[in-house]
């Protein structure tokens, strides 16, 4: 099982890959998923710190803004990484998402949370979506000196722990990119439960003030930041599954090896065999797919890039739903218990498959974008 | 109790229509379509009780011993009115396991003393069936029962015990040999007072976090031998047999109709069925739902005219359950950006219990002989492929 396969010169990415074990050692994901989960917890803050000490967070700030200013290739073998440790944390929306919005943007607040981030001591999570899913800007109206925003926000991620929400707005039409922080008046933040143990949020501004200098951008300069967001953290959210992809179909190899019934191991049965056959060709593909796309992006954001990238999440994403609730099934009884890791690998591939787009949406946008089935 | 009458010669149409009316007047309104599959005992009590009180608990013993003493074609009815009406599960092992075993097998001392407590609640079975290792490969079960006395002393563990810390009563399959050639010998069926000192039950959270299923522990636990059903040594061929014409509602349509009929309230709500390619996909969900009914019916036709289940059966089981998950990843995709929340999803018809769904169709595939030994048993059982 080779995971992402990547040219890797000066051995940066095989540090990465090694400091994630390392870590992992320390904090088990499958122990912090439990913990947060039975707490009712949105994020673990000790695991949290500790990424930023291993200079996790920001990967993909620029220099000039305090970041390691790395870039898509070891944002994804961090990822894989992540996701095969299944250290659940959400990375993707704190660290990627808010990244690549505040490298389009500018300004005082910027920097300070664009700093905030990297040091681990802000926690910025964007607040864009509706319900479906898609962008749904807040509104907001010019009342002297401030900005009042109304409106309602879905899937915000960490929104208790949070310290700073990265706010998605339109005012006359054209949309702008908000800094709101949690103490803000008027904002009321409701959270439930996720499939893989973490919270959600749904926040409601009633007549929110906000100063002036905490618009980050505006214009077509947010729409260029919440492309690229998307499309970056899709990216890394498809490496992610794709670690998953590849945990699970070790694991569920190396338990059809060990367990045993009728006097055999359950692996030496064909038709065990074929059916994890089929598992590892599938996640094999998800990295395929993850490193074309990584490569393809390193070379420019363009149309192939954005091709790329939806058949990666969508390819990724599929592979690992697949893999995953075939393993559950492939441990017996044992896979349908909450002490078997094997259901929280499921649980998170769910999750973050549901996350920015299904593989059907993302296959359709896909066809589209190359224009054939036009 | 209430006077039975002999229901078997009623039509179908007619027994139907009198058991709906009872049911749908009796069933607690609040138990009716309950998210939970294996509510605890406490939970749906009054439900047995009041089916107990009228009768109407056991549908398969025959009236002498309190059943209804439906023919197979009238327990079809039956189960399909309740499942139909969104009646809750009850814990039924005593209904479906241990009473007709003993009807079957048993002395009568223990028909008089065992049945009686079912019928009352009194006494609430589960199955102990499975061990650590023995799951698929049953006859390979560990569990030992060493003679001493006037009785049994117990040794070993249990596992996947459904509703093992709401029972008080365990049909225990235990090892009481290790001479016979075939592993299947030396097996032998006890029943077991979970009260009894030495037996421990340890409930294990499922993917739903629910405590469903259970780990039991025996350590030197007595049991006389009067509580032994049939011959020492000669279990196994109990157990098999009293899975009956049973088998068949392993492979009902109910689960599955019920995640479709969740799928089509979320798609409602959400507008999925403005979508073509959904449209396209239901489209095949609820024919295969449909045909699935038109498949139950053929095994169903020769229950109704007496006869007796093959091993054929087992392709309903199979493709029930694996329509169920197919069903349930569909309810997920129409879910969207919101197949992610652990919380039933709102709608304006009431809630869907999506992620619930998507959780419990990963069961059915494994238990009740999983889906890989169903083909087994359909390769040499009917197709007579060689070993
Ligand atoms: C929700 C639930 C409730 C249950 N309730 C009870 C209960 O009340 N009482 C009780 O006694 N038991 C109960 N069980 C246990 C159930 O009977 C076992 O899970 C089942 O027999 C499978 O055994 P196992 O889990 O040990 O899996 P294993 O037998 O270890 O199987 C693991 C995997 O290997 C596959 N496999 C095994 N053998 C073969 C083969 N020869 N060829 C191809 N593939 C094979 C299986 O299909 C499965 O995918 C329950 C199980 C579940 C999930």
């Amino acid at each position: 099982m080779n995971g992402l396969i990547l040219d890797d010169p000066d051995g940066t990415l095989e540090m990465l890959r090694d400091s994630v074990v390392g870590f992992s050692a320390r904090h088990a994901g499958p122990d912090v998923f439990r913990a947060r989960r039975d707490n009712g917890g949105d994020l673990d803050r000790e695991v949290w710190s500790a990424m930023a000490e291993a200079g996790w967070l920001g990967l993909l700030l620029p220099e000039d803004k305090g970041g390691a200013g790395l870039g898509i290739a070891e944002q994804a073998v961090l990822s894989e990484a992540l996701g095969r440790a299944l250290l659940t944390e959400p990375l993707a929306q704190l660290s990627i998402f808010s990244s690549v919005l505040l490298s389009h943007c500018s300004g005082g607040e910027c920097a300070r949370l664009a700093e905030g981030l990297i040091a681990g001591t802000a926690l910025v999570s964007p607040a864009w979506q509706g319900r479906d899913g898609a962008a749904a800007p807040v509104s907001a109206r010019k009342v002297g000196e401030e900005f009042s925003l109304s409106g309602e926000m879905r899937h915000v991620s960490a929104p208790t722990s949070a310290t700073d929400f990265i706010v998605l707005a339109e005012a006359d039409g054209k949309q702008m990119l908000v800094s709101l922080p949690v103490s803000a008046e008027g904002l009321r933040i409701e959270t439930a439960p996720t499939l893989d143990g973490t919270r959600l949020g749904r926040l409601s501004l009633a007549d929110v003030k906000v100063k002036e200098d905490a618009l980050l951008a505006i214009g077509s300069e947010v729409d260029v930041a919440m492309d690229a967001a998307v499309t970056t953290t899709r990216l890394a959210l498809a490496a992610e599954m794709a670690g998953i992809a590849t945990a699970a179909i070790e694991r569920t190899v190396a338990y059809a090896k060990e367990r045993v019934q009728f006097g055999k191991a359950i692996g030496s049965f064909q038709v065990v065999q074929h059916r994890l056959v089929d598992m590892w060709g599938e996640a094999e593909f998800a990295s395929a797919a993850v490193v074309n796309a990584v490569e393809t992006l390193s070379e420019g954001q363009n149309n192939a890039s954005r091709l790329a990238i939806l058949a990666a999440k969508a390819r990724a994403g599929e592979a690992a739903v697949n893999i995953t609730r075939r393993a559950i099934h492939l441990h017996g009884a044992m896979g349908f218990t909450d002490a078997c890791d094997i259901g929280l690998f499921m649980k998170r591939a769910v999750a973050l498959n549901a996350t920015l787009g299904q593989p059907e949406e993302l296959r359709l946008q896909f066809v589209a974008l190359e224009g054939v089935a036009a | 109790m209430a006077q039975q009458q002999d229901w078997n010669a009623l039509s179908d149409e007619e027994f139907r229509a009198i058991f709906a009316e009872w049911v749908d007047a009796n069933c607690p309104a609040e138990l009716r379509f309950m998210r939970k599959q294996r509510p605890l005992f406490d939970e749906v009590s009054v439900w047995y009780h009041r089916l107990a009180e009228k009768g109407w608990l056991s549908p398969v013993w025959p009236q002498e011993y309190g059943g209804m003493g439906l023919d197979a074609g009238k327990h079809i009815v039956y189960v399909e009115e309740w499942a139909r009406l969104g009646c809750p599960r009850i814990p039924d092992h005593g209904i479906g396991l241990t009473g007709p075993l003993l009807i079957q097998y048993g002395t009568q001392a223990q028909k008089d003393f065992f049945l009686p407590k079912i019928l009352s609640g009194e006494h609430v079975w589960c199955q102990g069936y499975s061990e650590p290792n023995a799951g698929s490969d049953l006859a390979s079960l560990r569990t030992s029962a060493v003679a001493d006395g006037d009785g049994f002393i117990v040794n070993g563990q249990k596992i996947w015990t459904t509703l093992a810390h709401c029972a008080n009563w365990i049909l225990l399959l235990v090892r009481t040999s290790n001479d016979g050639k075939k592993r299947q010998n030396g097996i032998t069926v006890m029943l077991v007072d979970m009260t009894t000192p030495g037996v421990t039950v340890r409930p294990i959270p499922n993917l739903r976090l629910e405590a469903d299923f259970c780990e039991v522990f025996f350590d030197n636990v007595y049991v006389p031998s009067e509580n032994v059903v049939g011959e020492v040594d000669q279990g196994w061929a109990l157990a098999k047999a009293v899975l009956g014409h049973e088998r068949i509602f392993l492979g009902a349509p109910s689960r599955p109709a019920y995640a479709l009929r969740r799928l089509e309230r979320l798609a409602r709500d959400r507008g999925a069925f403005s979508d073509a390619g959904f449209v396209s996909r239901y489209a095949r969900l609820r024919l295969d739902l449909f045909d699935l009914g038109s498949a139950f019916e053929r095994f169903a036709r020769v229950l109704r005219a007496g006869g007796t289940l093959g091993p054929d059966v087992s392709v309903l089981k199979i493709f029930s359950s694996e329509l169920y998950q197919r069903i349930t990843e569909e309810t997920l995709s129409v879910a969207g950006e919101e197949a992610r929340y652990w919380d039933d999803l709102p709608t304006g018809e009431g809630d869907v219990d999506a992620m619930n769904l998507y959780l419990d169709s990963r069961a059915p595939a494994i238990f009740g002989g999983s889906n890989e030994i169903q083909r087994e048993v359909l390769a040499k059982g009917v197709l007579g492929l060689p070993r």
